[in-house]
């Protein structure tokens, strides 16, 4: 396992790597919190990223959010903070888990299990909504299209449907964007 | 097309609920075995239990209900994107759907019934076939080479088999596939053993006119438009089309792990429904066939171009033989529900022909298997909702030869041939 460790603490207390080093796991590189962070796992790809914070700023939760968009790892937040708020903000900006207080070896094997775990399971949740997201969208436009046709021919639904599609096999298309063409040409006759 | 307007409707006054573009409405209340994802339960208990689906399909003609139905978004009303691969080769096809790498596939009865009984070169896993995708449109095409030395019906290709030296090579799809087993059924009404008097291989149906040009093979039996593009290309000449042996013969399949089906019947009853209302479009008039033709020619299809796939797809038959007519059972998707019942008896009847053939050694449970594998409730249930008629799981046809099937007596009707390869030791699964 590929880990990067980011010690945020004030006098860079180094109390995560020697956890981890007594639990056996290997640390790719460790630094102190990073502009860049999104940069930074592109170019080490690490299975996940150990944050040691004493208590998480606003610069640190902004690049875990970044993380999140850019890329997307397991995050694991060790930290003194126990303010309820404060871990609110860090699981919604996107740490897979968030452990207060009290860095032990042998408890470290269970919580990046389970922060794995975690990660996978929310990425495919998210790669579903997006995905009926996207589709959502594409029949919003595609119901637009085929109400504009509707007008314009003064026909039905289905007739409306049937020659979208006629048109868009005709040249090899996607319904959608077909749909895209009518809604466009409506736009420019201004109707 | 009543509930396409009620989900229209529904879409449009929920807005932005991501979870309204399903078929809860419509859909009979159906157990789900699993629910492993939590959007599964968010999206209603009909939703499919997957937003997207990949589908496998081959560059052939009657892959057209697919591929108007993931382009032309069939699926949409149910929330489920059809994601088509283009797959090179039956062999190829079946390796995915057995790993799980595509969802649903286009399939031949002979390679779904292969990969059931571990025929196939993989490990045997219960298939299941969700639909018929299509009926007829396949042909057996002779080379050039062999019409001009007077090899051009029938009796001629007696003549020359019976020559010796003159081992013929004809071509099929798969080593159980479909195509083999009209190709053998033809051939044995000759008189011609297919395992003993010529050689067969196996080759992909898009290289078949490759093929027969480099003169590597003598004939094959496949799907369109590789027949006529043949003719086209004045490489062979139409021998015998498929539905001449067998009007209405039962073609391309729906096909899914038994996996799929449980874990995923929402969306394996959605699938099934989008690909039927595009087979009905299909079916609907020639307008349709006309467009979706200069579809299925684009690169990402066939490849191939719309004059080689048009006519025969409207059912405008030339041999290269000096013949031409117009086929009353051409190609067909639905005629209204018809083409699409996984009938038992089509199943059964490539069973019949892998104990023939000797494939099987032993007479299988012909009832048993293909009630497990062709699942008739399930597309009973999507049929109806969309108004289409559902036939009886048995069906009796006529074959060419006079010869009846219904599935009613199977093993009888394996047994029943002159020609067959039922003592041979040699197995075709090791050709």
């Amino acid at each position: 396992m590929r880990i990067l460790l980011i010690d945020d603490t004030a006098q860079k207390l180094g109390r995560l790597k020697a956890a981890l080093s007594a639990a056996g796991f290997e640390v790719i590189e460790e630094s102190g919190l990073v502009i860049d962070l999104p940069k930074r796992v592109e170019a080490l790809c690490p299975d996940v990223i150990l944050i040691d914070s004493e208590s998480p700023g606003r610069d640190v939760l902004a690049q875990v959010v970044l993380v999140s968009r850019d890329q997307p790892r397991p995050i694991v937040l060790f930290t003194d903070e126990q303010d309820p708020g404060v871990m609110r903000q860090a699981i919604k900006s996107g740490v897979s888990a968030y452990i207060v207080a009290g860095i032990q070896s042998e408890r470290l094997q269970p919580i990046l299990d389970v922060a794995m775990a975690r990660f996978e399971s929310d990425q495919a949740l998210r790669a579903q909504l997006h995905e009926r997201e996207a589709q959502l969208a594409e029949r919003k436009r595609i119901e637009l299209a085929k109400g504009l046709l509707m007008q314009l021919k003064n026909c039905n639904e289905e007739e409306a449907y049937t020659l979208m599609r006629r048109q868009a096999m005709s040249r090899q298309q996607k319904l959608i964007q077909v749909a895209e063409q009518v809604i466009a040409m409506s736009d420019m006759l201004g109707s | 097309m009543l509930h396409f307007r009620v989900l229209a409707q529904r879409l449009l006054t929920r807005g932005n609920d991501y979870c309204v573009v399903t078929a809860k409405p419509l859909m009979p209340k159906h157990q789900s075995p699993s629910r492993k994802n939590a959007l599964d339960w968010v999206g209603g208990s009909d939703a499919p239990e997957k937003s997207s689906l990949n589908i496998g399909f081959m560059a052939l003609t009657d892959s057209a209900s697919l591929i108007v139905a993931a382009t032309q978004e069939f699926a949409q009303p149910y929330g489920l994107r059809l994601k088509l691969q283009r797959q090179a080769s039956w062999t190829a096809l079946s390796e995915r759907l057995h790993s799980g790498e595509l969802d649903a596939a286009q399939g031949l009865y002979g390679l779904i019934y292969a990969m059931q009984l571990g025929l196939a070169g993989l490990p045997a896993k219960p298939m299941a076939v969700l639909m018929g995708l299509a009926q007829n449109g396949q042909s057996i095409t002779l080379s050039s080479r062999l019409q001009l030395a007077g090899v051009s019906d029938s009796e001629a290709l007696q003549r020359q088999v019976r020559q010796v030296g003159a081992r013929l090579t004809l071509a099929h799809t798969f080593p159980t596939g479909t195509h083999a087993m009209w190709l053998y059924y033809w051939l044995a009404s000759l008189g011609i053993h297919p395992l003993n008097d010529v050689d067969t291989l196996v080759v992909p149906p898009a290289q078949m006119v490759d093929h027969l040009q480099a003169g590597r093979i003598d004939g094959f039996c496949a799907g369109e438009p590789w027949g006529a593009q043949a003719v086209a290309q004045r490489q062979g000449f139409t021998l015998c089309t498929s539905q001449q042996l067998w009007p209405d013969h039962p073609e391309k399949v729906l096909a899914c792990t038994r996996e799929f089906v449980e874990t995923c019947p929402n969306a394996a009853r959605a699938l099934v429904m989008a690909v039927l209302e595009a087979s009905r479009f299909l079916d609907a008039n020639e307008e349709n066939r006309r467009a979706a033709a200069s579809l299925l020619s684009a690169d990402e299809y066939l490849a191939a171009p719309v004059a080689d796939i048009l006519p025969r797809f409207l059912g405008a038959y030339t041999d290269g033989n000096g013949h031409a007519w117009r086929d009353n059972h051409r190609l067909q998707f639905c005629s209204e529900g018809a083409v699409n019942m996984p009938f038992l008896s089509d199943g059964m009847w490539f069973l019949t022909q892998f104990r023939r053939w000797g494939l099987l050694r032993e007479d299988p449970d012909y009832a048993g298997l293909t009630s497990a594998v062709q699942q008739t409730a399930l597309y009973a249930e999507a049929a109806s909702q969309l108004g289409l008629a559902v036939p009886a799981v048995m069906r009796s046809s006529t074959l060419f030869d006079g010869t009846q099937w219904d599935g009613h007596d199977p093993a009888g009707y394996a047994h029943s041939f002159a020609l067959h390869a039922m003592t041979d030791s040699r197995s075709l699964a090791s050709c």
